[in-house]
């Protein structure tokens, strides 16, 4: 169960990453050049969205937000981490 | 089959010409309204569900109370409930308040001022004769209708005068605005304004949803289309506008033409500007939806694969309680092999040794098989649409060689910078970023931040 339940969660995320045209390395890096904001746009909707559902979930009892997995902050690693993988970003195209 | 010359007021048609346009569509709704329309009905249904239980007073309960028990066995407590009760409405405020703001001109001005609450001196006919013709007083013939009858727009003009009222007076009760005096007159208005309404409701969806003659209303709120000998027995004024419009259209269409290719080839020209108008029509078919959603080499517009993707994204949190992700899954695999290849490295590595423990596989993991996912339904996805095709990514002006060299290298990068930050744009940014892990939020700026400034110096990869 856990593994269809998994595979299937992963189609989905496979599926609409595609469908936004995420498979393209131009595509994708066309923001940086400021001709395609699809991957902001997308990237954006899923967060508000999945954002919402969980804030209204958790505020209704229907989702514990302790058994969530929230990522742990560590700053500068990450900012470190984050400005390494945005300059691959560029250069890999993905 | 089209009308030589427009109608001033309708006639009888020949079956023929009834059947014709029963054929044709023409278009009704924008896309956008639609998605208002079904929004707001989603809003009012959970709205009234939720707001009819909440009144629990015994004194002014309008519920019986086997429905406030089912109610509140659903939301547990009654806070909660009056908090879903709230954070609905105020989402519903704010869809409300972008619509109103930046379309302002196309929707409140146009659609709604001009067309759904604008009555003029038909309509007040129209509904003296029709409350009389079922009362069975009269037989005299209705006066011809705009987009919305008189019906339509006497709920719609109720229904703008009332939604103000309900927000402000919600906002009020919701965050105790302006005092004692003001939240017990906001609760007297909220229930009237939402009695007001209701009262319209029950009309409004019968007449959509059961009223036999009004069926192809209630598909035009899906489809955006009704068929045109509709359009012509209800709304005729409304036919008359989009057929003056097609004409002038036709006619600018002819002119160029004639200005294109000066004599000769007429007919044939005729001909095939017959045929483009008719095509759109009469491929148009219950099939051709699916087609042009999933099958299309487009790529869906970016808020609606979004949309998908969150929806996604907020199952993962209510299933597996944690986020989407792709290098966790990687590093998993990596591990997998390594303890394989070296199980006693992988023992003595203080980072290795996290995911190996004792007695539990590496690749026991949600991460793992959600990745193999990821590849079918991308597969999928591409396959549908005529996508799948092996092909280097790249802007003109590199070669191939240098692509693959400079994607090495970002790849190197990536994949060194993702696990430094504990997480990749999927499982850090996306995933992180919905749960407000303020991590995460740093690391999607350092993101953007090095990949603008990156731009500029791999231009030459891209553009």
């Amino acid at each position: 169960m856990y593994v269809v339940v998994s595979l299937s969660l992963g189609f989905f995320f496979g599926f609409f990453l595609e469908r936004a045209g995420f498979s393209s390395a131009k595509k994708l890096t066309a923001q940086f050049y400021f001709k395609d904001f699809s991957v902001l746009k997308v990237m954006f909707t899923a967060i508000v969205i999945a954002m919402l559902g969980v804030a209204y979930m958790a505020t209704a009892g229907w989702l514990d937000m302790g058994q969530v997995y929230v990522p742990l902050t560590f700053l500068w690693p990450q900012v470190a981490g984050g400005l390494l993988l945005g300059a691959g970003f560029i250069l890999g195209g993905y | 089959m089209d009308f030589q010359t427009i109608p001033a007021t309708p006639e009888s048609l020949t079956i023929e010409r009834a059947e014709a346009m029963a054929q044709r569509q023409i278009k009704k709704h924008h896309v956008a309204i639609i998605l208002l329309h079904w929004f707001n009905a989603t809003v009012w249904l959970t709205e009234l569900a939720t707001g009819a239980a909440l009144i629990s007073s015994p004194h002014f309960r309008i519920a019986p109370l086997w429905y406030i028990d089912i109610v509140q066995g659903f939301f547990g407590p009654r806070a909660h409930m009056l908090w879903f009760h709230v954070a609905i409405g105020i989402t519903w405020i704010c869809v409300f308040a972008v619509y109103g703001t930046f379309g302002f001109r196309t929707y409140l001005a146009r659609e709604v001022v001009e067309r759904e609450i604008a009555l003029d001196w038909d309509d007040f006919v129209w509904l003296i004769v029709r409350t009389l013709r079922i009362l069975g007083k009269s037989d005299d013939p209705l006066p011809t209708q705009g987009i919305y009858n008189a019906g339509q727009k006497l709920f719609a003009l109720m229904v703008y005068a009332m939604i103000p009222i309900v927000m402000v007076t919600g906002l009020v009760m919701a965050f105790h605005l302006g005092g004692t005096a003001a939240v017990s007159w906001a609760v007297v208005l909220h229930f009237l304004a939402v009695g007001m309404v209701f009262s319209g409701l029950m009309i409004h969806v019968y007449m959509g949803a059961v009223f036999p003659e009004e069926k192809p209303a209630f598909f035009s709120m899906v489809t955006g289309m009704v068929n045109e000998l509709y359009a012509y027995r209800h709304h005729f004024k409304w036919w008359k506008e989009v057929k003056m419009q097609e004409l002038e259209w036709k006619r600018e269409l002819e002119g160029a033409g004639g200005r294109a290719g000066p004599g000769g080839g007429s007919a044939a020209a005729t001909a095939t500007r017959e045929l483009t108008l008719d095509t759109p029509t009469s491929t148009r078919g219950r099939g051709g939806i699916l087609r042009r959603i999933f099958r299309q080499p487009e790529y869906w517009p970016p808020y609606v694969a979004g949309a998908g993707l969150g929806i996604t994204l907020l199952m993962t949190f209510i299933l597996m309680g944690q986020g989407l992700g792709a290098s966790g899954g990687f590093t998993r695999y990596l591990v997998a092999l390594l303890s394989w290849v070296a199980p006693d490295y992988v023992a003595r590595n203080p980072y290795w040794s996290e995911y190996a423990q004792p007695g539990q596989s590496p690749l026991m993991n949600f991460l793992v098989f959600e990745l193999i996912g990821v590849v079918a339904g991308g597969f999928v996805s591409g396959w549908l649409a005529h996508r799948l095709r092996i092909s280097v990514d790249k802007g003109p002006h590199i070669s191939v060689r240098s692509r693959y060299g400079l994607a090495l290298a970002g790849g190197v990068l990536t994949g060194y910078g993702a696990r430094l930050a504990r997480g990749c744009t999927s499982g850090l940014a996306l995933s992180g970023g919905a749960v407000l892990s303020a991590g995460a939020w740093a690391f999607m700026m350092a993101v953007f931040a090095a990949g603008f400034i990156g731009a500029y110096f791999a231009r030459r990869s891209w553009i």
